[in-house]
């Protein structure tokens, strides 16, 4: 059973190789403005980002700098997450498409591995392997940023050592953003099997299938009952910073300057990540209980559908 | 003998369409059965049952397990190629390799291996970059190194060129069958595998129209070829077909008796091919 896990998500990577290209892309396109920003600084001798002009300013306080170099690393790490949430959409609607797609789906199933264990690798990949290797690059992003960083300062003539590497809470927010990324599967859970099943349904157009009901629906109950619990509820399980996991960051605000004063009392992100809300969260285990719902439909699908 | 496969008045409907109708035969082991029939006859979805790809109405037992339920464990003791085309253009011949060895507890690798360094094959090559042919044998080299009991081909050689279908069989009798083994196939190339096979099965409109072995068609059916008045007075024994060759009268009779037969014309013991078609046709008429 795990040996057939391990090599159905090996699978999974091999076949969708955006799961560890769209990482890299970012990674990549993150160090390039990272560059661009340097570059500009010695141009123009002007600091555009306000964390980079207090983590060179020596006259800043430790944990000050501490804060910026934090908010700098999660400013980064945003990008990253969007590109998680694009990916685990798109990865879903293709993951049972595309074997029918190719026909492929009659070799997969000439071999001793149930329809079950087919689709639960499926959400393996989206819960486990994709946010693991959105983490793998976070992790590269953050370091060639700081050592772009350090190059800088150490040009203008200042300690890299005491400026970044002596200040940066780096492990603590890795520490943070992995829990975070792998929290994000879960909350957007409901619209992941949504998406699994469209695809292990629709004959063709899975994303037009999959986003019109999201899309209609809610329209529907306005028109019918002028309300939007619906549409709410969507948009709420859409939008990543809603996640219980946040609201402890959510009561003291999303602004920056809000973030910089919170994480100046308590520079640990990893504390301030509600856990226990998450865990405990009616929506969170209402939104798993419906993915269950919709990856038992795309295994029903993908054992009945007759392919010929 | 064993059955490996046994089925009892299977059935298989889609709406008001019955694709198989009522259909009940035993496969033995060591057997190469043929199963033949023309399009829409029912064959692929009775090869889907046998391989618990759909469910089915009726007693089917493959291996003494319920296909369509046991089909993980089915799986592990069968192998099937239902299309050239089926193995996935993305992969590398490596990666599939890795993948069929993780997940296939009596897959050889090492056989593969074997089998895959006769061939052109290269094992960093994408499938899509494969030709037909190459991804045949490639096919052909996984399942035949795994230690299954039943092998199960769907027009295993479709769109392929002579040579390749050739070489294919060829290498199916040499690499896989070993007289424990038990095969059944289907091809409308019937004239290929004619020498192949020990065993015979016919459907057609979902129904079972034959189902025998090799060794006693010569016994069952004969053909005679004649022509003017003993034509008249064959044509009086009740042949299952008769069709017109180069101005003479070609005949099939099933069951009768030889030396009668013998009076009108020459005999033949008619091919596989031409079975078919006096069975199906003569069903027909």
């Amino acid at each position: 059973m795990i040996t057939n896990q391990l090599a159905l998500m090996r699978r999974e990577i091999w076949e969708h190789r955006s799961i560890w290209i769209t990482p890299a892309a970012v990674a990549t396109i993150t160090t390039l403005m990272a560059v661009a920003m340097v570059i500009a600084v010695a141009a123009f001798g002007e600091i555009l980002n306000p964390d980079i002009e207090k983590i060179a300013d020596a006259t800043v306080p430790e944990s000050m700098r501490r804060v910026a170099l934090a908010v700098f690393l999660l400013g980064n790490t945003t990008v990253f997450l969007f590109a998680m949430w694009f990916l685990g959409i798109f990865y879903c609607l293709d993951a049972l498409y595309a074997e029918r797609k190719d026909k492929s789906i009659l070799f997969w199933r000439s071999l001793p591995i149930t329809d079950a264990e087919t689709v639960v690798s499926k959400l393996l990949t989206v819960a486990i392997a994709i946010p693991l290797a959105t983490m793998a690059g976070v992790i590269v992003s953050h370091l060639l940023n700081l050592i772009i960083v350090s190059i800088w300062l150490a040009s203008e003539g200042a300690n890299p050592m005491r400026f970044i590497w002596g200040a940066v809470p780096l492990f603590d927010t890795w520490i943070a953003v992995t829990t975070i990324l792998l929290a994000v599967p879960i909350w957007l859970a409901p619209l992941l099997g949504w998406f699994l099943f469209i695809s292990a349904w629709a004959k063709r157009g899975p994303l037009l299938r999959a986003v019109l009901p999201i899309a209609i629906l809610p329209i529907l109950e306005y028109i019918v009952f002028r309300s939007w619990t619906l549409g709410e509820a969507i948009l709420s399980r859409l939008s990543i910073i809603t996640m219980p996991i946040f609201e402890s960051i959510a009561k003291a605000g999303f602004d920056e300057d809000d973030l910089q004063s919170m994480l100046s009392e308590n520079i640990s992100l990893v504390s301030w990540l509600d856990y226990g809300r998450f865990l405990t969260s009616i929506e969170v285990w209402a939104g798993l209980v419906v993915c269950g719902i919709f990856s038992t439909a795309a295994i029903y699908v993908r054992r009945y559908r007759d392919e010929s | 003998m064993t059955s490996l496969v046994s089925a009892r008045n299977v059935s298989k409907s889609f709406g008001s369409v019955r694709a198989v109708d009522n259909v009940s035969f035993d496969i033995e082991k060591g057997k190469i059965t043929g199963l033949f029939g023309p399009n829409g006859a029912g064959k692929t979805t009775l090869l889907k049952a046998l391989l618990g790809l759909t469910d089915c109405d009726g007693d089917l037992s493959v291996l003494g397990l319920d296909p369509f339920r046991q089909r993980k464990e089915l799986m592990k003791n069968i192998c099937f190629i239902a299309d050239v085309a089926v193995l996935p253009g993305w992969i590398k011949v490596e990666q599939l390799l890795d993948f069929v060895e993780a997940t296939h507890p009596n897959y050889s690798r090492k056989r593969s291996e074997e089998l895959l360094s006769r061939t052109k094959v290269r094992k960093n090559a994408k499938v899509r970059e494969l030709s037909k042919g190459m991804v045949t044998q490639l096919h052909l080299s996984i399942i035949t190194a795994v230690d299954a009991r039943l092998l199960v081909l769907d027009e295993p050689t479709l769109g392929l060129d002579i040579i390749f279908r050739k070489e294919f069989y060829s290498n199916l009798l040499n690499d896989y069958f070993d007289g424990e083994r038990t095969i059944l196939i289907t091809t409308h190339q019937v004239e290929e595998i004619e020498n192949l096979m020990t065993d015979i099965i016919f459907i057609n409109d979902g129904r079972l129209l034959l189902d025998t072995s090799m060794e006693s068609l010569a016994s069952k059916y004969v053909e005679l070829v004649t022509s003017g008045e003993d034509a008249d007075r064959a044509r009086s024994l009740g042949p299952l077909y008769e069709r017109d060759v180069f101005g003479k009268k070609v005949m099939t009779f099933e069951g009768v008796d030889r030396d009668k037969v013998s009076a009108f014309g020459e005999l033949h013991t008619p091919s596989v091919a031409d079975l078919f078609v006096a069975k199906v046709m003569g069903a027909a008429g």
